[in-house]
């Protein structure tokens, strides 16, 4: 009996301390980021963090590096560390899947910003960019501006991603009736803008009569100008972005790329780490998955925009 | 003696429980055709064209109704009679009207409506989500990944491309008289009401 007594004011110590330990310290975010090796990306991860910070949470940004075996590594030192929720970026659509379920099992909610898991149970809410319809909208003006003919490359993203196909569709959707249009490669370059740098070197040895290219992201865009730069042909090709990075909106203004599909990062890292915030209150009825829509952008109105969002 | 027999029979007992209720027995062609197992957006397109679309002329808006709208309070028009599954400033527009043929190019046709609005008759460009998403009754959530939802889109385009639109280009002319019913998009931050260019799903010419 005594010894039950003991145990007893054990257990009551030890629960009070650890109520005390939670009173003490604010919950904690982690965002877990793809990769930072992209400005669009830095922005996502700064807007969210920026956003928790605000509502009163400590944070601390995880770079993924497009590598999934270190996104596990990110996942498990969130959960060990007590960090209350995760604002995640995906670095593969399927391989992602086991480390939001990890984090789930472990009562850690996780968010999706722009990029999706391929599973409608794992996250407690994805945010998304709405990449196929941003990218039918360019189809339609890369048929107009080509004047339905010539040859043209596509340069694609991370080939595991959601969004590098649901922007490839997109984009094909509309311009695959034009059979004057000619896709002469179609290469990844994993969104990266040196690599496509080194693609679009590669493609002009083989094809020197292209005059368009369609980049699954900005980034690309940007790394395939430099290489149509290099090779004398910027001034006779057409190049075709997605995001609405900063470099991106000038090249634009200055005729260097034709146009890109504007997305809104800020509404999609504020909106996930407001509603990680209302889960910590207690709301649990959230959207599975929400699409942010993203708006095609080009000479015509592009002093309506500004990198990353429009102008208010 | 008694005690350890009522024991042992009551481990018996839930062993058996628990192995039962563990172990399930399916054919494995039946595991691998569930996992196989494909949205069919062609089918979807056709019964959603088929049963909301088509049923629903007698209860959307006109276009002319809803420029005057539009005109009055572009807001309320928006969160009255605007869907869209994106948050943003996107939004699209059941409507139906009729109208006189004024123009006819490669990718529209032009009429003046009764209300003297010059509305384009999308014949070409016939893509993206108007006709999925005016309606507002898909739910993003009831799929699993975004490419089924968009082959929805996909699909319903191209039946309208290939079974609405032909028949209709191939007799209009300057000056006949048409109705039609569809859906239009507009951006609420760049509303543009002089160029409206609807995505008909029903072409008639009087």
């Amino acid at each position: 009996m005594k010894h039950i007594k003991v145990l007893l004011l054990l257990l009551l110590a030890f629960t009070a301390c650890k109520n005390h330990d939670n009173a003490s310290h604010p919950k904690k975010m982690a965002v877990i980021v793809s990769t930072l090796n992209n400005p669009w990306f830095v922005f996502l991860a700064q807007t969210a963090a920026a956003r928790a910070q605000k509502l009163g949470y400590e944070t601390k940004i995880f770079d993924s590096q497009n590598n999934t075996a270190l996104e596990t590594d990110h996942f498990e030192n969130a959960i060990a560390s007590g960090y209350s929720a995760i604002l995640f970026n995906p670095t593969d659509a399927n391989g992602s899947v086991v480390n939001v379920l990890k984090a789930k099992k472990a009562g850690v909610p996780v968010f999706c910003m722009d990029r999706e898991v391929n599973s409608a149970n794992a996250a407690t809410s994805q945010i998304l960019s709405d990449s196929y319809s941003g990218c039918v909208a360019l189809g339609k003006y890369f048929v107009q501006t080509m004047h339905k003919k010539g040859n043209y490359v596509e340069i694609l993203g991370i080939v595991a991603d959601n969004n590098t196909w649901n922007r490839s569709k997109g984009f094909h959707s509309l311009v695959d009736y034009y059979p004057g249009l000619k896709m002469v490669a179609q290469q990844s370059a994993d969104f990266d803008r040196n690599k496509a740098m080194e693609v679009m070197e590669s493609i002009l040895q083989a094809h020197p009569d292209i005059t368009g290219v369609f980049c699954g992201n900005d980034a690309m865009a940007m790394g395939a100008y430099q290489a149509l730069v290099a090779s004398g042909k910027a001034g006779n090709v057409k190049v075709f972005g997605f995001d609405g990075a900063a470099d991106a909106i000038q090249a634009i203004k200055e005729n260097k790329v034709t146009a890109t599909a504007m997305q809104f990062p800020k509404v999609m890292a504020e909106t996930a780490a407001n509603y990680a915030d209302e889960y910590f209150k207690g709301k649990r009825d959230f959207p599975k998955k929400i699409q942010v829509a993203a708006e095609m952008v080009n000479a015509n109105d592009i002093d309506d925009y500004i990198a990353y969002g429009k102008k208010n | 003696m008694g005690k350890k027999l009522l024991k042992c029979a009551i481990i018996v007992v839930v062993s058996i429980f628990v192995v039962y209720n563990s172990i399930y027995f399916k054919k494995l062609d039946e595991v691998k055709a569930s996992a196989n197992k494909e949205f069919n957006a062609t089918a979807y397109a056709r019964n959603y064209l088929d049963k909301k679309l088509i049923p629903s002329i007698g209860t959307i808006p006109s276009t002319d109704s809803l420029l005057s709208i539009l005109k009055q309070n572009a807001p309320n028009a928006f969160k009255t009679y605007s869907h869209a599954m994106d948050i943003g400033n996107i939004g699209y527009f059941m409507s139906k009207g009729q109208g006189v043929v004024t123009s006819i190019d490669e990718s529209d046709v032009s009429i003046l409506t009764p209300d003297k609005q010059n509305i384009k008759i999308a014949t070409e460009y016939i893509f993206g989500n108007a006709l999925r998403d005016a309606p507002g009754i898909i739910n993003i959530n009831d799929f699993t990944n975004t490419g089924d939802l968009n082959s929805i889109s996909s699909e319903l385009d191209k039946i309208v491309r290939n079974e609405v639109v032909p028949p209709f280009k191939a007799k209009v002319k300057k000056g006949d008289k048409i109705e039609f019913a569809g859906a239009f998009e507009l951006n609420k931050e760049h509303l543009n009401l002089d160029n409206i260019e609807v995505i008909p799903f029903y072409l008639k010419i009087q």
